[in-house]
């Protein structure tokens, strides 16, 4: 299924300048040439292997500036986006300066080189492009969404903000009074008062517990942020994907000029594994708040995908709470006894953070009866697991569907980024279907029977919920 | 939901290297009619062997008979329990089991049900859409399936409004602002008119709106139309209008507010307090022209990080966390226009309210510039092309728009509408609608008492 080619091109500029220029708009003038201003023209001849998959082709490259990128061409409309990331995100905040890659991401498109804030957001509006960076808990994104008839003026303005970002002070302290507003406004938030609630009390010393706070805020610099922006983005943990309208040769020296500036290599602490006990408190953590529903969320430890339990653990999910409308947890607690207008779980891959977790909202008269509801169903598997029909129904879904995952370039995008951050390999998409085809009902009802257990999982809830007491 | 066209006919893409597949011409959505009165909508897109399978219906909130507040969402629930062929909880089980994805929603103006499969299992869709048409079965078990079904719309407008006061607020307020409209009342229903809906009320309803002759069926996705046209020739074709349904729409023009009000709503949830106006806008239903000059002149005045109040309010000044303007345009009746704003600490909601729209006065009276409308224009043309890149998203939009009775050629115009406003036109349809003489809404959400 692999194929080699060797492209020799016609040369692309590269845009080194910030934008200085920025592109005529659409309305007023042709597209941008790709050719202006190239100075020698160089043969730019590159390495492809195309990977001709079920679900995508994928074209994987190296550039001459030595970044490995995977290229889903799709010419059929005039767009194209770029995903970078970096392993490390919020773990690799300093103690005590919580929320310093918060900072780093947030400035990231609020000027650049010679444009300030309002220089760079309105070069962004020219071009009809978008631009912006995240701070996840391990990973660092940045994610350009641009017409390809002005790909390169486009990219150039993310070459001119991953090269020579300001963190001018004016929007740095916006970041501050915006972080100030949420640090307020979260501790009536249901889900946020949830999530504290479950990393205090299950990893309360892991960095996953970490927050930003009043005073790590007011530690915050824009010296701070510039340092960590070269901690964070890195050559060397690089990843890029792209998918649109676009060339690997036209592609190539746009990646190579938006990230030729970046340091070689940094020092950024990995995130460790968390665990969870295998015997949870008996009694749900209760976390008061004034509102009719109380919010119901409940997590137990997992395994990641190395383990063979994995996939029947899926599949199991499916039918547990993880398959919509087909859920046991959506067909009891919502369909037969009306208590939620959802409910649902999932399964955590992040081998950092193996957890099955879920939950749903009641209103507060039936936390109760909610709560024992989840415990029954969960203790349903246990002791009978699922049936041939319930098996068969999950993978013809889980199967079935996965072609709709492929059906926009965001998608797309989103999906072959997760198989680079995931190291599952080029051509996972191909066996993924095969491995869920082989789950037996032997190895779901095993799985089941390991992982389901009530007693496994702790509860959390947040609200007023009648007959249940608040630490 | 922004209306947002798109151009027929998209750029072909030239690609350099013999491993670029060949453009392929997208070819424009079309439309038929079948006998029996179902409109067919088809809106190619050839990426990826899926569709979108959508069936909607013309009515929706705004056709609620008084005190029955609630049924056209509470029914669209129920059309997924049982018909005279599909077992009690089978349909959602044979979608799924088909790889199929699957959902439905409820707006004042429209009701849709939709279904994202692979290509293949269409033809299945479509009988299954076609026999939850004319087949339905509400069961009457005053403890059975309707009242449960019943019992999780309560819980979803509990998930959905109750639980958060600003939503709470905004109930309130449009409540106010649509006074004597069908409108008046949120979508969801008032608890207690949802609380007294029964299996006959559903069946009434089904009986009044639900027929062929009252619906426009939308495929997106990689189909042609002569395909789609065979299988639903098959599978719709033969459904008999039941004679019963009419498309009488209770839509009426929303009257202007008879007073400037305070709406104010105190909560012990609120830790940010946030300050609204709500005038009397415009829709592209009413008066399109006027509508996407507001759209442009809306996006200049407060559309982002670069429009004017921004940049005064919350750069210059800094007495914002943030500042906003947008406007309800896309319902059929006329909605609401809307300034708002998040003070910082220590600035009070009146103060913001004062600088605010002294701001808005200045630039109303000083003008925009060509620059900043065109900007604003390619930035609301540019949505239409960045749109196309998902499939759900283009079929809701012809949906939407052909529901509430625009053309396929009206929807293909925007972009090149939406480039030919020009700044005096936008400028005017602003100044019209903030204008010194018309009365407004303010909204106040605030902690509780005590809580500051």
């Amino acid at each position: 299924m692999l194929k080699l080619r060797l492209i020799s091109g016609a040369a692309a500029a590269v845009f080194l300048a910030a934008c200085a220029t920025p592109a005529p708009p659409p309305e007023a003038a042709p597209e941008a040439s790709l050719d202006a201003e190239a100075e020698t023209p160089a043969a730019l001849a590159l390495d492809v292997s195309v990977y001709d998959g079920d679900f995508v082709d994928i074209q994987e490259f190296t550039t001459p500036g030595g970044v490995s990128v995977w290229l889903v061409s799709e010419p059929s409309i005039p767009i194209v986006s770029v995903q970078m990331a970096w392993r490390g995100g919020s773990v690799a905040d300093p103690e005590g300066l919580e929320g310093l890659g918060q900072a780093v991401v947030y400035g990231m498109n609020e000027g650049a080189g010679d444009l300030d804030s309002l220089g760079f957001q309105t070069a962004m509006e020219d071009l009809n492009m978008s631009f912006g960076c995240s701070n996840g808990s391990e990973w660092t994104s940045c994610s350009a969404t641009m017409l390809s008839d002005n790909a390169a003026a486009s990219m150039a303005l993310v070459a001119s903000a991953l090269t020579a970002p300001r963190y001018d002070p004016g929007p740095f302290e916006r970041f501050v009074r915006e972080q100030e507003v949420s640090l307020k406004t979260r501790e009536t938030s249901a889900g946020y008062l949830a999530w504290r609630a479950q990393s205090q009390a299950l990893y309360p010393d892991h960095p996953f517990a970490r927050e930003v706070s009043a005073q790590s805020l007011a530690a915050l610099t824009p010296e701070l942020a510039r340092a960590h922006k070269d901690a964070l983005m890195t050559k060397d943990r690089l990843l890029v994907t792209a998918v649109g309208a676009i060339s690997p040769e036209d592609l190539a020296p746009l990646i190579d000029a938006a990230i030729a500036d970046l340091p070689e290599t940094s020092d950024v602490p990995a995130a460790t594994p968390v665990t969870l006990p295998e015997i949870a408190a008996a009694e749900p953590v209760v976390v008061p708040l004034p509102q009719p529903q109380s919010l119901v969320r409940f997590i137990g430890p997992a395994m990641d995908r190395s383990n063979p339990d994995f996939f029947p653990a899926f599949v199991l999910n499916y039918t547990f709470g993880g398959g919509g409308f087909e859920s046991r947890l959506v067909k009891t607690l919502r369909v037969d006894k009306g208590l939620t207008y959802g409910i649902s779980s999932s399964i955590d891959p992040d081998p950092n953070f193996n957890v099955w977790s879920g939950g749903g909202q009641t209103k507060n008269e039936s936390a109760g009866e909610f709560i024992t509801g989840i415990r029954d169903e969960m203790q349903k598997f246990i002791e009978g697991g699922v049936t041939e029909a319930e098996l068969s129904d999950a993978k013809a879904y889980l199967i079935g569907s996965y072609p709709l995952g492929f059906d926009s370039n965001a998608k797309i995008a989103g999906n072959i980024m997760s198989v680079r951050q995931d190291e599952l390999g080029i051509d996972y998409f191909d066996r993924r279907n095969a491995l869920i085809d082989a789950v037996t009902l032997e190895d779901v009802n095993a799985a089941a029977a390991k992982y389901l257990a009530p007693d496994r999982f702790s509860f959390f809830v947040v609200g007023e919920p009648e007959g249940l007491s608040a630490e | 939901m922004k209306r947002i066209l798109v151009a027929a006919g998209l750029l072909a893409f030239a690609a350099a290297g013999a491993l670029a597949e060949p453009a392929t011409e997208t070819s424009a959505p079309s439309s038929f009619m079948l006998d029996n009165g179902l409109q067919v909508v088809v809106v190619p897109d050839h990426r990826a062997p899926v569709v979108t399978h959508m069936v909607w219906y013309k009515v929706g909130a705004v056709d609620e008979a008084p005190g029955k507040s609630g049924i056209a969402h509470l029914f669209e629930h129920v059309m997924f329990k049982e018909t005279r062929n599909i077992g009690p909880e089978e349909f959602t089980s044979i979608v799924q089991r088909s790889g199929g994805q699957l959902n439905a929603f409820t707006s004042w103006d429209y009701t849709a049900y939709f279904e994202r499969v692979h290509k293949d299992q269409l033809g299945k869709m479509m009988e299954l859409e076609a026999e939850r048409m004319v087949n339905l079965i509400i069961n009457d078990d005053p403890e059975g399936p309707f009242i449960s079904e019943r019992d999780v719309v309560k819980e979803e407008r509990r998930q959905r409004l109750d639980n958060n006061p600003a939503a709470l607020l905004q109930e309130m307020v449009l409540t106010e602002f649509w006074k004597g409209h069908p409108y008046e009342i949120t979508v969801i229903g008032l608890m207690d008119e949802v609380n007294a809906l029964t299996p006959q009320d559903g069946l009434d309803f089904y009986r009044e709106y639900y027929s062929p002759e009252n619906a426009i069926l939308v495929v997106a996705g990689d189909v042609t139309e002569e395909g789609v046209r065979a299988l639903a020739e098959q599978h719709y074709g033969p459904l008999q209008p039941t004679g019963e349904a009419h498309d009488q729409r209770k839509w009426q023009p929303v009257a202007p507010l008879a007073e400037t009000k305070l709406i104010t709503h105190s909560d012990p949830k609120v830790r940010q307090p946030v300050w609204s106006r709500y005038y009397l806008g415009t829709s592209f239903n009413r008066d399109p022209e006027r509508a996407l000059a507001l759209e442009v002149g809306l996006e200049v005045l407060g559309g982002g990080l670069t429009s004017r109040l921004y940049q005064t309010l919350v750069e210059e000044q800094k007495v914002a966390i943030n500042v906003a303007t947008f406007a309800w345009t896309t319902l059929h009746d006329e909605g609401p226009a809307v300034i708002y704003g998040t003070p910082v600490d220590g600035v009070s909601l009146e103060d913001l309210d004062a600088a605010v729209m002294a701001e808005i006065e200045k630039i109303l009276a000083e003008g925009f510039t060509e620059d900043e409308v065109r900007r604003a224009r390619n930035k609301l043309a540019a949505t239409a092309i960045y749109q196309t890149d998902s499939q759900s998203a283009m079929a809701n939009h012809y949906g939407a728009n052909l529901a509430l009775g625009f053309t396929l050629e009206e929807i293909a115009s925007y972009p090149d509408e939406v480039r030919a406003v020009t700044p005096d036109e936008a400028l005017a349809a602003v100044r019209a609608v903030f204008g010194a003489d018309q009365n407004y809404i303010t909204s106040h959400l605030l902690p509780a008492e005590g809580d500051l």
